[in-house]
């Protein structure tokens, strides 16, 4: 192929290191207004009165709201989300009043002018306590709020969600294991910490529209998010995206747009912009969703065949789940993670708490979920005598085989990734006292993935061919950093044969970009991919077509060649695109067709729902993405201290489009799955962050970085672009289990939580010590 | 962060009028990496901000081994750490001084304004306070030469006066004598220490000093006590380790427990002994 599989520089790449791009917080207008918030002190609060007028007689003040000013619910999948609060603040931090000023100076001694009084309300910062019939409740009203049909809401309870999963007789199954262990895990909650914090401009204009330029991975997710929530028809609304720095899913949703459009339309013409600081990012910006995991698994000890598990996942919803109950449904759906097991029974919770509101990130609930299984799995293993490697051969997946829904998979490679990870690793070496104080030991975890879309959700794009030959790509699929602006531009090319620099993409921008769904669920190389290849061969079909007429023969007879249609027997014969680019002159001077356009539309072919009984479906999903990841670490038993040594990942990602792009993919999750299970934590006491600052909470630096080893298991993806499938939430999966089952080996200690602290190590060591 | 007049005095005696004039409402503003966090924060908010960077003279570091090191107000953290001195007598110093943050952080950060910062784990604290350094202050009244041990008070507390400056510290050297300093943290780069400590042995004296065990850096007197004079063998060394965490107060936090700082501390005397044994 002539791109596709090749390693091209990035196509943003010039821009970005040379500091031109432009980002949201670079945009500055004339006129231009500044947004801060007023936020609830409590955790769980009734708002008995707001006084706003000392505020709005600061000079420079020119609007104050409250959640009175815009009472009307939104909410991506349950309307459930006020942009301000409205009655209660229900987590700390939550904005309970806005000011538009004319300096940022203003806008925050104003805020400081706001008086609110409160009465504290109890409040739920655990989720399983949360489930219980006297907790308090959240959201008294959940029986009316607004849902889509695939959700279930319990109405006088807590619980936004309750996935199902029934497949096989998990009785029968257990009744016929002879080892059973159950085993719970808690993951706490963790913040995404883009580099680029939520920032959003919003101008409402006389007549009717409103613009809002903002840091987001999906704008027309965003559009209709907040046509909905404003009563606006959407071709008055157009959001633009311009470069994102960095969304990890935490800006897929909408978040502050909320705030600062009320505020424009209370000062129309004029621009309203807000930057959260980094404080802001961590409490009211998304966060992952904390889970207990709990796991009883029935085994067949003779040969380790899982035949029975069943499985509880509670998941802390904060306080508002409009995005966070399609995380529970996702985790329900990958329950087992890549694992055959006939008898499978799954409740996966929602639950509303007083803590930050959960949202998608990287993963989609499959990081959290993995580190259960996956430990859950070793410790089998070790329980009835089996190498860890031997009880993934015998349960993972492999062609043939059926995923948890039912579905049966015609090919898998994760399998192949095993071995490959295993052989890298050395994983048969044994562990290694290096130093009377230290260890190491090396771990692996296996981890899988699917987009967890609506079975229906669609991409667009259009190629427009320019009077020179080169042509203009238009998608909404949006470069937040993976790399897609580079791989979505190499698809075309490869369709028209052309050089990809002969292509300019465009996205981001609701008024003139087609239709895209979201930029979540690593599905922009499949989804927003195959609807560029629909683009561009509808593009060289319109060429081809023009084509025959101009060489007078059949156009099966033509071909696309680095820039030219190609008389494939006469080779000689050949004539440049720009030939076509504006139609087709004829000998007589006359002109047919106009200008050359290609359009692609694109939904994931033969994806059915699930039955919301069993959770059962032949096909819920469009791929499923595996894979394994193998870790050496080395623990200081005196400090407590573990140094990730060496990573290695082995995904099947289908065909790879870029490799460099694979690669960099790959050794970022690595390494954002080491900061989750070594350093990070938002730490959370009675509602508050104890730790909403890069002081104390800890991300890796370079000097944390492991060698990383990146290998690929490709399988091509029969549906996927070139075989592509999405790779960039899959591949962070199976990272903090691998490394938790590495420091297992190492110490014998079990951790059930992350992150593992070197105090938690000490501890373990401590406790394993008096036994 | 509030609007405040921004001052910065070409000399000490302007620095000290100012000073003199708007005490209650100014805060010293030297590389800023404590300062300029504070103000961001709103935990403080002066109306006068008085630079001393414009004054000549204080970005020096001299010695000479009557004297000892001297370091002087302005010298950054980085600056500390390539000096030729503090390499050769005071290596452990320069080992504290580059454990500070980050390299850029370290460009602006202050010595000086790490110890007036007084926090109870000021990375600079150990080092200085096992050598019995001694902070020069300037006031109305003049000089004042203050020992660290009775500089630091409390949490951000200190001896200084509103009304003084500190223009230096003195390092004192003693021929021979070696040190240690170790900092436990969660995170090897940019991170605040869970624990830091600084050994030093002086002949048959030892002094120890800790950071982030107490309100304030801490010198551990009677496992100094334990050690003067005695030869070091294993059980010694056992019996300082398990006397040093009776001495120590820490707390819980967000970055470790009471009972991980108090094994930590028994951890670095074990192995700071044993290093310095050899």
């Amino acid at each position: 192929m002539r791109t596709v599989g090749t390693t091209i520089d990035r196509v943003d790449g010039v821009k970005k290191v040379t500091g031109q791009a432009k980002y949201v917080d670079d945009i500055r207008m004339s006129r231009m207004l500044y947004a801060q918030v007023k936020r609830s002190p409590y955790a769980h609060a009734k708002i008995l009165s707001i006084d706003t007028s000392e505020a709005e007689k600061l000079p420079g003040v020119k609007s104050v709201i409250t959640g009175d000013y815009y009472k009307k619910r939104g909410g991506l999948y349950l309307e459930d989300k006020n942009f301000l609060a409205v009655g209660t603040a229900k987590y700390r931090g939550e904005a309970v009043a806005a000011v538009a000023a004319e300096t940022l100076d203003i806008a925050k001694a104003a805020v400081e002018l706001i008086k609110v009084e409160y009465e504290e309300l109890p409040a739920v910062t655990n989720p399983v306590e949360g489930m219980k019939p006297d907790a308090p409740l959240i959201h008294p009203d959940l029986g009316t709020y607004k849902v889509a049909p695939i959700f279930h809401p319990v109405p006088g309870t807590n619980i936004s969600h309750h996935y199902k999963l029934r497949k096989g007789d998990v009785d029968k199954g257990f009744a016929e294991a002879d080892y059973v262990a159950e085993h719970t895990f808690y993951i706490p909650h963790v913040q995404h910490v883009p580099i680029e914090p939520h920032v959003a401009v919003a101008q409402y204009e006389a007549d009717g529209k409103l613009t809002v330029w903002a840091s987001c991975q999906s704008p027309f997710a965003v559009r209709q998010a907040l046509a909905t929530s404003f009563d606006i028809p959407l071709n008055k609304v157009r959001v633009i995206s311009p470069y994102v720095g960095g969304g990890f899913g935490s800006k897929a949703g909408t978040t502050l747009e909320g705030i600062v459009i009320p505020l424009s339309m209370l000062n129309c013409g004029r621009p309203v912009k807000m930057t959260y600081t980094r404080e802001e990012e961590f409490e009211d910006a998304y966060v992952r969703q904390g889970v207990y995991a709990t796991l009883k698994t029935g085994v067949r000890k003779s040969d380790g065949k899982i035949l029975a598990q069943k499985i509880e996942y509670v998941w802390d919803g904060g306080a508002y789940t409009e995005y966070g109950v399609n995380i529970v449904k996702a985790a329900g759906i990958a329950c087992p993670g890549p694992y055959d097991i006939d008898n499978i029974w799954c409740d996966s919770y929602c639950v509303y708490t007083n803590h930050p509101v959960g949202g998608p990130y990287r993963g989609f609930g499959m990081c959290e979920i993995h580190f259960a299984i996956e430990q859950n799995l070793d410790m089998i293993a070790h329980e009835i005598g089996m190498s860890e490697v031997d009880i993934r051969r015998v349960n993972g997946l492999r062609a043939g085989g059926a995923t948890a829904t039912g579905q049966i998979l015609e090919d898998c490679g994760y399998q192949d990734c095993l071995e490959t990870v295993v052989k890298e690793l050395e994983y048969d070496k044994p562990c290694e006292q290096v130093a009377p104080n230290l260890i190491r030991a090396k771990g692996i975890a296996g981890g899988w993935k699917s987009p967890s879309q609506p079975t229906d959700v669609a991409s667009a794009a259009i190629i427009r061919m320019n009077e020179d030959g080169t042509f203009m790509l238009m998608t909404s699929g949006q470069d937040i950093g993976q790399g897609s602006d580079t791989v979505l531009t190499q698809i075309a090319a490869e369709v028209l044969d052309i050089d990809p620099s002969k292509i300019t993409i465009r996205t981001g921008d609701t008024d003139h970009t087609p239709y895209e769904w979201q930029t979540v669920a690593s599905r922009t190389t499949y989804c927003a991919g195959n609807a560029v290849k629909l683009a561009a061969e509808d593009a060289k079909n319109e060429i081809l077509e023009l084509a025959q007429i101009k060489f007078g023969c059949s156009k099966r007879d033509l071909e696309l060649k680095d820039g030219y249609v190609v008389h494939k027997i006469h080779k000689d014969k050949k004539v440049p695109l720009s030939t076509f680019a504006l139609g087709l002159t004829l000998p007589d001077a006359s002109g047919i067709h106009g200008p050359l356009i290609g359009k692609g539309s694109f939904v994931v072919p033969n994806n059915v729902g699930y039955d919301q009984e069993t959770g059962q479906s032949p096909k819920p999903v469009a791929f499923w993405t595996v894979g394994v990841n193998g870790a050496e670490v080395e623990v200081n038993t005196d400090t407590g201290e573990i140094r990730v040594l060496k990573m290695i990942s082995c995904f099947d990602p289908g065909k790879v489009i870029n490799p460099a792009l694979y690669d960099a993919q790959v050794e970022g999750a690595m390494v954002q799955a080491l900061g989750t299970a070594l350093f990070e934590e938002l730490m959370l006491k009675d509602g508050r962050i104890l730790n909403r600052n890069f002081v104390d909470y800890k991300i890796p630096t370079a000097d944390d970085m492991p060698e990383l080893t990146v290998r690929v298991a490709e399988h091509e993806e029969p549906t996927g672009p070139y075989g592509a499938r999405g790779i960039g939430e899959p591949v962070m999966v199976p990272g903090a289990p691998a490394i938790a089952n590495a420091v297992a080996n190492a110490i014998g200690c079990r951790f059930f939580r992350m992150p593992i602290r070197a105090d938690d190590v000490l501890k373990a060591l401590k406790e394993k010590k008096a036994q | 962060m509030k609007q405040f007049n921004y001052l910065a005095p070409k000399s000490l005696p302007e620095a000290l009028a100012f000073l003199a004039e708007h005490g209650d409402s100014a805060v010293v503003f030297n590389g800023g990496t404590d300062v300029v966090v504070r103000l961001r924060d709103n935990l403080i908010a002066p109306e006068y901000v008085i630079d001393i960077k414009k004054i000549p003279g204080l970005d020096t570091i001299t010695f000479d081994e009557k004297t000892g090191l001297t370091i002087g107000a302005c010298v950054t953290m980085n600056e500390i750490g390539a000096n030729e001195f503090v390499q050769k007598y005071y290596p452990y110093l320069g080992k504290a001084a580059l454990s500070v943050g980050s390299k850029q952080v370290r460009n602006r950060a202050t010595c000086i304004g790490n110890i007036v910062n007084a926090s109870p784990l000021a990375d600079t604290g150990t080092p200085l306070l096992a050598n019995d350094a001694v902070i020069l202050a300037e006031g109305p009244e003049g000089k004042r030469e203050i020992p660290i041990r009775e500089f630091f008070i409390f949490v951000r507390k200190t001896a200084l006066k509103k009304d003084e400056i500190v223009t230096a510290i003195r390092v004192p050297y003693h021929a021979g004598s070696e040190g240690v300093y170790t900092k436990i943290s969660r995170r090897r780069e940019v991170d605040l220490s869970t624990v830091c400590a600084t050994v030093v042995r002086d002949g048959d004296d030892w002094r120890i000093a800790f950071g982030s065990v107490a309100p304030t850096p801490l010198r551990l007197v009677k496992t100094e006590e334990l050690l003067r004079g005695k030869k070091l063998d294993g059980a010694l060394i056992e019996q300082a380790a398990e006397l040093a965490k009776t001495e120590v107060a820490p707390i819980d936090d967000v970055r470790a427990s009471k009972e991980y700082r108090v094994t930590i501390v028994g951890l670095i005397v074990k192995r700071s002994l044993e290093a310095l044994a050899k």
